[in-house]
């Protein structure tokens, strides 16, 4: 593992390195040389097998953190790089010509988070959310309380109390 | 093609004599994972009902609904969680955010039912099959959706206090006041619990808002002194806070102290919204400035109704003003307040004594009705022989001459005799002028009524505590000077009718501690002496408080009467929530005329 990232040090300008178990490793780069680092990682290190791609709303730094997680079997060792993107203009070069399989995460970004991935097949099809109408329910500006409410109807014979105005209902109704 | 291609499809019959991993009968064997997130539990007495639960739910899974058998009381709604499992999505975030950690999932997660209504049932009250499954989903220890610990107060270090009467406590900053409103969970369990029945979870939500203004509205609604409450409230809100159960209840004193301290009086009347206010007719004669008499001249002037307060003393407060030390209310934050009550047109007669300069005849015949607010002023003897010596005192006269500005010399030894706030004031007060210091009291610390961060301030700054003490004579010396207490030691015998312990003297374990100063704390009684005989006479009392109906009416037509001369609580905050009712009563009076 040591070896390993002081060749990936050697090459590119990855930051935030941190060990997370004996195995697995994280660190971050920008956003421009994301896919060259994936790329080598498969190519030249033998991180043949691609995990997962998932992201991150940090609403408040206007940022979404996209997380590839890659697979050396030869020895056990997973890499996650992390990149941080815009959340105004969220649009990520895609990585389904690496492994066909990337185009389905992709695919499932775009409807949760609204993370674009241009050229990824099928990426604007529904993945799960068919006929969603508000904003991508993944990004923590969207209200989930406030959809449930307005979407589902109750079910009958529902009631609930809040606790404050319930005790005063019954020890001080007059107070 | 090899030998070893066509060898290797062989190698695999090894499996054969291994333990199969997968489940035998996958139809009706289906254990969850160890943590799987399967259906709830709730222990339904550890559950308080505060409905965090139902708030976090994103999906508006669960009701709040009473379950019988369980009673609302304080610090508990009475209210349990039912479950919608139409709308579960099993995410947990109930069983994360649970304030006692009495809700949990179990890893059941199969049940077929063709009737829709059996999936919506309350865990804990309803029972499953589950309910005693110890897998499943429970909040991973020291995993917190919200900071358990509060922000701590910054005070003066014990070593600067003695000889010093500065504020102790120096108040929450911008930042920590946000950290700390923040940690709410705004169940509102602390609002019944409140004499006052303040809106705590509102006047919180303003600070996280910086949205002063309004909090400070929010309280005036129910307590028009919350500078002095932000300081010297008992705050009996914080012992039912759901936080506290497993973390440190919200520093609701603290905050509240917060919100007053950081708007300016100037404002007051514009944020208050006051003089506009009709004008009636009708006027209330008010005995004593104490903080019930303040509240009500202020609900009362809000209603339009003239407000006369009567004060034998020089300044308005009473015991908040007399009796508690300046290190914890200054007297500027009572002044300001008392001010601001005068501005919006409460009368205060000042060094007008009831009884004395003018008779109580005269306020009753001129006035459409009269409050009787004067406490408990007349501290109770400790009943030993030697209190009569000189250098013997009583703990709310010393204080009242100390808050005066008085100088009183207790000598370089001083003993104070009790458990309560006064009697830990009275030590806080004679160890910063100078006296080596000892607290005797009966029963153990834990029985203290006194505050704890006021036992722990004491502690801290020095001031000896010898419990399970009873003292029994105060020796003089050859010029009738105090010398010395004797006191016996006490065991703590169970009380067989459920009560707390009792102290019961040690035989033969007297102690002789040397003195210059005994200072008697053991409590105070009222003084009804102003008020003539034929009043007196028809005033219902109990154990010599005033007895009266939850308009605050007393036994006397037209009488109202609120503070430590009715409650038993005696404190501020009673007082203040006394004034509120007797105003609401009044003017329901004055209007039925």
């Amino acid at each position: 593992m040591k070896e390993l990232l002081q060749r990936l040090e050697y090459r590119f300008d990855v930051s935030d390195i941190v060990q997370k178990r004996e195995n697995q490793t994280f660190l971050t780069i920008d956003k421009k040389h994301t896919i060259s680092l994936i790329t080598h990682l498969r190519d030249i290190e033998n991180f043949s097998h691609f995990v997962l791609l998932t992201a991150v709303d940090w609403i408040e730094d206007n940022l979404f953190q996209l997380t590839y997680i890659l697979h050396n079997p030869e020895v056990n060792i997973d890499i996650a790089i992390r990149t941080m993107i815009s959340r105004d203009n969220p649009e990520m070069d895609s990585a389904h010509h690496l492994w066909e399989q990337v185009a389905t995460y992709q695919r499932e970004l775009k409807e949760m988070f609204g993370i674009n991935f241009p050229g990824s097949p099928g990426v604007n099809d529904s993945f799960i959310l068919e006929g969603w109408d508000d904003i991508p329910p993944y990004r923590r500006d969207f209200d989930t309380k406030k959809y449930t409410e307005e979407t589902y109807f109750p079910r009958p014979g529902r009631q609930t109390n809040d606790p404050a105005e319930y005790m005063k209902n019954k020890l001080y109704p007059n107070g | 093609m090899s030998l070893k291609d066509i060898l290797s499809p062989f190698s695999a019959w090894k499996n054969l004599a291994l333990e199969p991993v997968t489940v035998k009968d996958p139809l009706n064997e289906r254990p969850g994972a160890p943590r799987y997130r399967g259906f709830h539990k709730n222990e339904l007495n550890e559950c308080i009902g505060c409905g965090t639960c139902s708030d976090i739910c994103q999906n508006a899974a669960i009701d709040m609904v009473p379950v019988e058998g369980i009673e609302t009381k304080a610090g508990d709604s009475g209210l349990r969680p039912m479950i919608d499992y139409g709308r579960c999505c099993w995410c947990a975030l109930c069983v994360d955010i649970c304030s006692t950690n009495s809700l949990s999932l179990s890893n059941e997660y199969t049940w077929v039912n063709s009737d829709p209504e059996v999936f919506r049932f309350i865990p804990g009250a309803d029972k499953k099959s589950w309910d005693a499954n110890e897998l499943g989903w429970k909040k991973p220890d020291n995993y917190n959706l919200n900071e358990p610990l509060r922000v701590k107060m910054e005070e003066t270090a014990p070593d600067e206090r003695e000889m010093s009467f500065l504020e102790v406590v120096k108040g929450y900053s911008k930042e920590q006041a946000e950290a700390e409103a923040d940690r709410c969970i705004e169940c509102g369990l602390c609002t019944a619990t409140c004499p006052a029945h303040m809106d705590i979870p509102q006047y919180i939500k303003t600070i996280r808002d910086n949205n002063l203004e309004e909090g400070l509205r929010i309280m005036y609604q129910t307590n028009p002194l919350p500078e002095i409450c932000g300081r010297v409230c008992t705050r009996r809100c914080e012992t039912v806070c759901a936080l506290g159960h497993k973390g440190d209840a919200i520093s609701i004193r603290w905050l509240k102290r917060y919100i007053a301290d950081n708007v300016s009086f100037d404002e007051y009347e514009k944020i208050l919204n006051e003089g506009f206010i009709e004008k009636t007719d009708k006027k209330v004669s008010i005995i004593g400035a104490g903080p019930s008499g303040l509240s009500l001249g202020y609900y009362l002037t809000q209603r339009g109704i003239k407000a006369t307060i009567y004060e034998a003393k020089e300044k308005a407060g009473g015991m908040t003003m007399y009796g508690i030390p300046k290190y914890r209310l200054p007297m500027e934050i009572l002044d300001k307040e008392v001010e601001f009550l005068q501005k919006i047109g409460v009368e205060i007669k000042f060094n007008t004594a009831v009884g004395k300069n003018i008779s109580f005849n005269d306020l009753y015949n001129n006035s459409d009705a009269v409050f009787i607010g004067v406490g408990f002023e007349s501290p109770y003897k400790i009943g030993i022989e030697g209190e009569n010596l000189k250098g013997s005192l009583q703990a709310i006269e010393f204080l009242r001459e100390i808050n005066k500005g008085n100088k009183i010399d207790i000598g370089k030894k001083a003993v104070i005799v009790g458990g309560g706030n006064v009697a830990i004031d009275a030590a806080r007060i004679a160890k910063r002028i100078g006296a080596e210091t000892t607290i005797l009291y009966r029963r153990r610390v834990e029985d203290m009524p006194a505050d704890w961060e006021e036992i722990e301030g004491a502690e801290d700054e020095k001031v000896n505590i010898i419990t399970q003490a009873i003292p029994v004579e105060i020796i003089p010396d050859e010029k009738g000077k105090v010398k010395a207490v004797k006191y016996l030691k006490a065991k703590m015998v169970a009380d067989d009718k459920g009560g707390r312990p009792r102290p019961v003297p040690i035989e033969g374990s007297e102690t002789i501690i040397e003195t210059e100063t005994v200072i008697g704390a053991i409590g105070q009684g009222a003084d009804y002496s102003f008020l003539p005989k034929e009043f007196e006479e028809k005033l219902e009392l109990m154990r010599g408080r005033i007895v009266t109906d939850s308009n605050m009416k007393t036994s006397l037509d037209k009488v109202f009467a609120g503070g430590d001369a009715v409650n038993r609580t005696a404190d501020a905050i009673s007082a203040i929530a006394d004034g509120h009712k007797a105003a609401i009563g009044i003017e329901k009076m004055l209007l039925s005329e």
